[in-house]
């Protein structure tokens, strides 16, 4: 089964340690929550998953579906990334054909890959010859997700998949991450700030402030019955209408 | 001019030079036959005359023209191809090759081009001195201003998530650099390259004048050099200097020409100005009603263009004294245009086409700019989406609040506006002491406290702020939200909150507007709209807020 193990990691930039000792491990299967607010250094988790930035130091080993470990010239067929802003991710003077056949190619599949790939996030296949300027922000980031599944990958990191969408589309985004997730057996670790849809779409969460993972575990444990001083603020500081109106809540 | 007057005006006139160097060679004879019949003016078989050696000067001209043309051609690509080297690929390699590179275009900017390009030419003896050589020494003392440029806009590119996205899908480097990033840098690359002809053209006939040009071949450089030294001028043999001169100035007109219209259609800031009409177009006649400090009344706002588009439609509402109003929608639903429109900040091509803003008695579209002046920031003030980042970063805080009291209430006596500076940031929770600091020394919360201050300075009615925390983490913003509050609480002002976050207009306001395709589709009380929603629009958008402490799973 495919696993990605992460030991200790660190980053240091500048000598400000961006990342210090996390530890974590993504399964088959599994959907893992890293929280916290900007600068806590989750996203340069991410970045040093999908082998962006070099960690300072620590692990990251990857066990492929046979059990054996995974070469590092293999590490990029089954590790992928999504972007925060599909705007960005996009490069606009291609087609979405081009984004996601060269993937395709460079993994030893085919082309004719391409309208299959499109099918499972839910677009039609004519959408392979527009380009990015022609699609709304949930298209382009359906494509930026065909694309990370294009080489077959089986670990998939999402950093804010759905902060710079517009929030009526959000859900339907995550909800789409979540099927291919459960239909695919992939690993998925869900980089957000949002504690609400961590909670919802993520089996263990594990909240970072200033580089450290200050709390982790079952994501109703964390959220709900958060024992960390700094999870609890998080979690008092969303804005909860339940509150003003009296409503529910276990507060 | 227009810009395609201008590409237009360019490309004939470089069209045509081209033309005359490609073609003309052919029919014009052998331009070095010489005659004895030197000097003599235009007309009859020398449609431009003789030079002193009985050549015909038209068979000069396009020869030399084409000339000319090959060395800026040969010129353009070299530097291109080396500018494109040393900024593109030291830039996307990063490190010491970056730097590297980078020191060494420095190193060739500061070096004085044409003394170099005249010290090099001398240096290699005439009769090896030819039109390759000449060139290459041209490209070498022109490309290091255009890597320089290119590796600004390079630096920007490879940090750009699509490029990440393809070196994570397993792209090679060079593949990164030709597929990914240099089809963005073509209309740099462009402009470089035409910009790069023309010098060539020129110093090519500064260095022929010079006597240090290529032996093998004639240029329009070396015409001008053989009239200096057939005293052209001095014999008034004008139709000898004259048409090479002019060909070398419409060659180069016309390349700036076009090289302007390159810069206009990659800055969206040079590119054609919307027609300008007045910024509100008609009005309908104000309602008044009593408590209201703001009432907007059927208000329209469109952009005018080749397609209309209706931003704001026959929207109504009125904010009461002391109110925090929401107004929720998702982008383009208008909201933020409703707010400029409110403000009259709104400009062309967006119109108000009908429709009334008053506020406490004002008919705001009917004030003059002067006005105008003295309503905004006096009575209604505004915090803008991501205003943390409009603080002037070269000024300390207190430059730039003094500057609002200084500008609307001149009469203030200097210590008078230093108390007034110190009480509103203590107000909203900042420590007078630093007034003194630059705005990178304060973090984003505080910067964006520190604009909440300056919109609070003139004891403002009305404050309207567009997603004042969107770009602030949960913590900051919870702490801004109950500043917002308490000051709402404290000094009575009202607040028109714009965002798209739902959740946090139903825990901070007293009514809320949601806004669709420039209507709005409900407007009730927070607690109305929270507990007994009526429009679908307003469901969906509730909908979409899972709640933190709700059932899990519900969502799947």
């Amino acid at each position: 089964m495919t696993a990605l193990e992460v030991r200790d990691l660190c980053k240091t930039f500048h000598r400000h340690r961006a990342v210090d000792g996390v530890s974590f491990t993504l399964t088959a299967g599994r959907t893992v929550a890293l929280v916290g607010a900007s600068g806590s250094g989750k996203s340069t988790v991410a970045r040093m998953i999908a082998r962006l930035v070099r960690p300072t130091s620590g692990e990251i080993t990857l066990t492929g579906p046979d059990g054996s470990p995974v070469p590092d010239r293999a590490y990029r067929d089954h590790v992928q990334m999504i972007f925060q802003d599909p705007f960005a991710s996009l490069n606009p003077f291609h087609t979405v054909e081009h984004h996601l056949a060269r993937p395709l190619l460079l993994h030893g599949r085919s082309r004719a890959e391409v309208p299959h790939l499109l099918e499972r996030v839910s677009l039609s296949p004519d959408f392979a010859r527009r380009r990015p300027h022609e699609l709304s922000g949930g298209q382009r980031q359906r494509v930026a997700i065909a694309r990370a599944l294009a080489p077959g990958a089986k670990v998939i990191v999402a950093d804010e998949p759905v902060s710079m969408l517009d929030v009526s589309i959000r859900l339907g985004v995550l909800k789409l991450l979540d099927r291919l997730q459960r239909e695919e057996d992939l690993a998925v670790l869900y980089i957000t700030h949002d504690l609400a849809t961590a909670r919802h779409f993520s089996d263990e969460v594990l909240v970072m402030h200033q580089g450290r993972v200050v709390e982790r575990g079952p994501s109703d444990d964390v959220l709900l019955r958060p024992q960390d001083p700094y999870t609890r603020r998080l979690a008092a500081a969303a804005p909860n209408p339940d509150t003003r109106f009296h409503l529910g809540g276990s507060s | 001019m227009t810009r395609s007057a201008k590409l237009t005006t360019g490309l004939v006139l470089a069209g045509l030079i081209v033309l005359f160097g490609l073609i003309g060679p052919l029919l014009t004879g052998d331009p070095a036959t010489i005659r004895d019949i030197g000097l003599i003016p235009p007309g009859g078989d020398h449609l431009l005359g003789t030079t002193i050696t009985g050549q015909d000067v038209l068979a000069q001209l396009t020869h030399a023209t084409r000339g000319s043309l090959w060395i800026g051609l040969l010129v353009g690509v070299m530097a291109t191809v080396l500018s494109g080297v040393f900024g593109i690929v030291g830039a996307y390699a990063g490190g010491v090759v970056d730097e590297v590179f980078s020191l060494f275009s420095n190193v060739m900017l500061v070096i004085p081009g044409l003394p170099l390009v005249i010290v090099v030419a001398g240096f290699v003896p005439a009769d090896q001195r030819g039109t390759w050589t000449i060139s290459l020494v041209l490209a070498i003392t022109g490309w290091a201003a255009a890597a320089r440029v290119l590796r600004a806009q390079t630096l920007s590119l490879r940090n750009r998530d699509y490029v990440a996205a393809a070196r994570v899908s397993g792209e090679k480097t060079w593949r990164v650099i030709c597929v990914e990033i240099l089809p963005n840098l073509l209309p740099i690359l462009a402009s470089q390259f035409v910009f790069a002809v023309v010098l060539a053209i020129l110093s090519e006939a500064g260095l022929s004048f010079l006597g240090l040009g290529a032996a093998d071949s004639s240029t329009l450089g070396t015409m001008l050099y053989y009239a200096q030294n057939g005293f052209a001028l001095q014999r008034e043999a004008w139709w000898w200097f004259v048409p090479p001169g002019l060909i070398i100035a419409l060659f180069g007109g016309a390349l700036a020409l076009i090289n302007f219209s390159i810069d206009e259609i990659i800055n969206p800031a040079l590119r054609d100005k919307a027609r300008r009409r007045g910024d509100v177009v008609a009005t309908t006649p104000v309602v008044e009603s009593g408590d209201a400090v703001l009432t907007v009344h059927d208000l329209n706002v469109v952009y005018q263009g080749a397609s209309p588009v209706h931003a704001v439609k026959d929207v109504s509402l009125t904010l009461r004294r002391g109110e925090i109003l929401g107004l929720a929608g998702e982008s383009g639903c208008g909201k933020t245009t409703l707010a400029y429109a409110i403000n009259r900040l709104h400009r062309p091509p967006a119109e108000v086409t009908s429709g009334s803003v008053v506020f406490d008695g004002i008919d705001v579209l009917a004030l003059d700019p002067e006005e105008l002046r003295r309503f905004r920031w006096v009575r209604l003030s505004m915090v803008f989406q991501g205003a943390m980042n409009s603080l002037n970063p070269v000024t300390p805080i207190r430059a730039q609040l003094q500057d609002v009291l200084r500008t609307h209430r001149p009469s203030m006596s200097s210590s008078d506006r230093e108390d007034r500076c110190a009480e509103v940031l203590r107000l909203v929770g900042v420590d007078p002491a630093r007034l003194g600091s630059y705005p990178h020394e304060l973090s984003g919360g505080m910067r964006q406290r520190v604009m909440i201050a300056m919109a609070l300075l003139l004891e403002p009615q009305v404050m309207i702020m567009d997603e004042p925390t969107t770009a602030l983490d949960v913590l900051v913003q919870r702490e801004i939200l109950n500043e917002i509050k308490r000051l709402r609480d404290e000094l009575r002002f009202a607040v028109v909150f714009i965002t798209h976050d739902l959740p946090l207009l139903l825990e901070l306001s007293d009514r809320i507007a949601v806004m669709r395709d420039g209507e709005v589709v409900e407007y009730a009380t927070a607690e109305e709209i929270y507990l007994r929603p009526q429009h679908p629009y307003t469901r969906r958008l509730l909908a979409s807020f899972p709640s933190l402490t709700g059932e899990r799973g519900a969502l799947l």
